[in-house]
């Protein structure tokens, strides 16, 4: 197969859907953004994850599967409506595992940017604010972050700080702080590849070699000299099940794939 | 006692220039005909407290002085109502929380206390642009937690499925922060799609968001939320009639805001231009009941 086929097969998108939802573990009680979190969750309930609950932000509790134009509807499917009040509640208390979470810049200690881009009271550019994002990632025991990456968004320190990754990256920063231990971003997909934390500091993980991309492309794209992991590997590319069930069950109009790719998260106005 | 008036009636009496404004509804059951009204009064400089919630039309018409969030478009290169509140110099000032930021401070109001600790924004900037926010040691098991001071709205507006006269009011679907900003608001407007017998109240009260008596004023307004949906009523329109350019915009505020005297002109108004089935089109098609809950003696 040539590479031009190869990248017909998949987009860089799809990539980042499938590879977040290789992420949900069956039971994790997941707190999803919406969007493009909300869509790779899905994924991962109708295959290897049935099992996983989903908190949406705006509180929504729900076991079952859902129609993702529906995502943030109620009318249906829901087994608990109690509002965002209870569900940061039960996030601040420790009951909700796994976060999920899209950024508009993120720095080498997975500190995450929704805010501002430049000075806060002149700014280059203003994003929509926290939203959930802050209660996610300061209480979820993991968090994943998907984002389009790039050296304007992958930056040695962020403009603003919406939602504390490892801050400065000494150990025991955040609890120190007085966040709840054991919490922060676990693992950064972007649309080159996959970082996981070494030591509180970002590290390559893997790289979306299936579809072209090297380790220049993604040195090239990140504001700091990256960590690169020992065991730096290729990222498992989709399954033709995976690719069918992402088209035509849960992103059948295929807005999220689109979205991730341009940026990572959904930016709603 | 009977709150029931016009929405008119509602908003010039319980709305003042100046006041903190609980909009309630994330994405569901927004208040749109009361937020219309007020436009219309012109009533300004608000500081409006919202989670989700869409206050273009404050925003654009210069109203609001504060916006009190979690989430909110902020970028005016790609809006006109804020790139028009911009050149009036009436572009807000946004006071930013996170959502559970907004429920807390909302829920202190509630609570009536001044402020309420919490393990999150802590290491965000946020406290440092948001006086609001202040960083304490706990006084019990120690360490640093964040203190959200209280937000208590001068007038709470909200709208429901079913309210009585009274004002005894029973909203269901998504929530939001609809409980603690209501409940934390001093004034309450509620807007109800239906007025109904107290009778049906008290047979399930368990739903009552905010009781009677805490209640200023009980308006009747069909579709009172669109384009937003509301649960068990309609479905959302999501193009909605407003338009954010620059003449979708002024023609908006023009025919529909300024140009009608009320919400059900406004109704009128919108079917002669998308169609007399319009509305019909926006109802729910597969009405879905829940088993009645039992009480009696």
């Amino acid at each position: 197969m040539t590479q031009g086929e190869k990248e017909a097969r998949y987009s860089a998108g799809e990539q980042m859907i499938v590879s977040a939802a290789h992420q949900i573990i069956d039971n994790d009680v997941v707190y999803v953004g919406v969007g493009v979190p909300m869509v790779a969750t899905l994924l991962a309930k109708y295959t290897h994850a049935p099992n996983c609950i989903t908190i949406t932000e705006n509180g929504i509790v729900r076991v079952t599967k859902f129609p993702m134009n529906e995502s943030t509807d109620v009318q249906t499917m829901a087994d608990q409506l109690p509002g965002m009040f209870y569900v940061n509640c039960l996030a601040q208390a420790g009951y909700i595992n796994t976060g999920f979470l899209g950024a508009g810049q993120i720095d080498r200690y997975g500190n995450i940017n929704t805010t501002v881009v430049g000075d806060f009271y002149k700014p280059e550019h203003r994003w929509n604010g926290s939203g959930g994002g802050n209660d996610v990632i300061s209480f979820c025991h993991r968090t994943i972050v998907t984002i389009r990456q790039s050296r304007r968004r992958f930056l040695q320190k962020v403009d603003f700080i919406t939602s504390p990754g490892y801050l400065d990256g000494r150990p025991g920063q955040r609890e120190e702080i007085g966040l709840p231990p054991n919490t922060g971003p676990s693992v950064v997909i972007s649309n080159l590849g996959i970082y996981t934390f070494e030591d509180r500091e970002m590290a390559l993980k893997s790289i979306h070699s299936d579809l072209g991309v090297t380790l220049d492309q993604v040195k090239a794209e990140v504001g700091w000299d990256i960590k690169i992991a020992l065991d730096l590997t290729d990222t498992e590319p989709p399954t033709d099940e995976e690719l069918r069930l992402l088209r035509e069950v849960v992103d059948p109009q295929r807005i999220f794939a689109r979205r991730a790719e341009s940026s990572g998260w959904q930016q709603q106005s | 006692m009977n709150k029931v008036m016009t929405m008119k009636e509602a908003v010039s009496k319980y709305v003042k220039s100046g006041d903190i404004l609980f909009v309630a509804g994330a994405q569901h059951g927004t208040p749109s005909a009361t937020l219309h009204e007020i436009v219309r009064q012109r009533i300004d400089h608000l500081s409006v407290v919202s989670v989700l919630a869409q206050s273009t039309l404050l925003i654009g018409e210069g109203l609001v002085d504060k916006m009190i969030t979690g989430y909110a478009a902020q970028d005016y290169t790609v809006s006109y109502p804020l790139q028009k509140a911009k050149a009036m110099n009436r572009f807000p000032v946004f006071e930013e929380y996170s959502h559970f930021g907004i429920s807390l401070a909302l829920s202190a109001g509630y609570m009536g206390i001044p402020f309420i600790p919490t393990k999150g924004h802590l290491g965000s900037d946020m406290p440092k642009y948001n006086k609001n926010i202040e960083v304490i040691d706990c006084p019990f098991i120690g360490g640093k937690i964040a203190a959200i001071r209280a937000i208590v709205p001068d007038v709470g507006i909200i709208h429901v499925q079913r309210a009585d006269a009274e004002g005894n009011a029973q909203k269901w679907g998504s929530l939001g922060v609809d409980q603690e900003g209501i409940n934390a608001s001093r004034k309450v407007i509620v807007t109800t799609e239906k007025i109904v017998d107290s009778d049906i109240i008290r047979r399930d009260p368990n739903r009552t968001i905010i009781p009677g008596f805490r209640v200023s004023a009980v308006v009747e307004q069909p579709w009172g939320a669109f384009p937003a949906r509301l649960a068990g009523c309609y479905n959302s329109d999501r193009g909605g009639v407003m338009r954010v350019d620059e003449q979708g915009f002024e023609d908006y505020l023009k025919n529909y805001v300024y140009g009608v005297g009320d919400w059900n002109e406004f109704v009128e108004k919108v079917k002669t231009s998308k169609g007399a089935d319009y509305f019909d089109k926006l109802r729910i098609k597969n009405p879905v009941t829940s088993e009645p809950i039992i009480t009696g003696l």
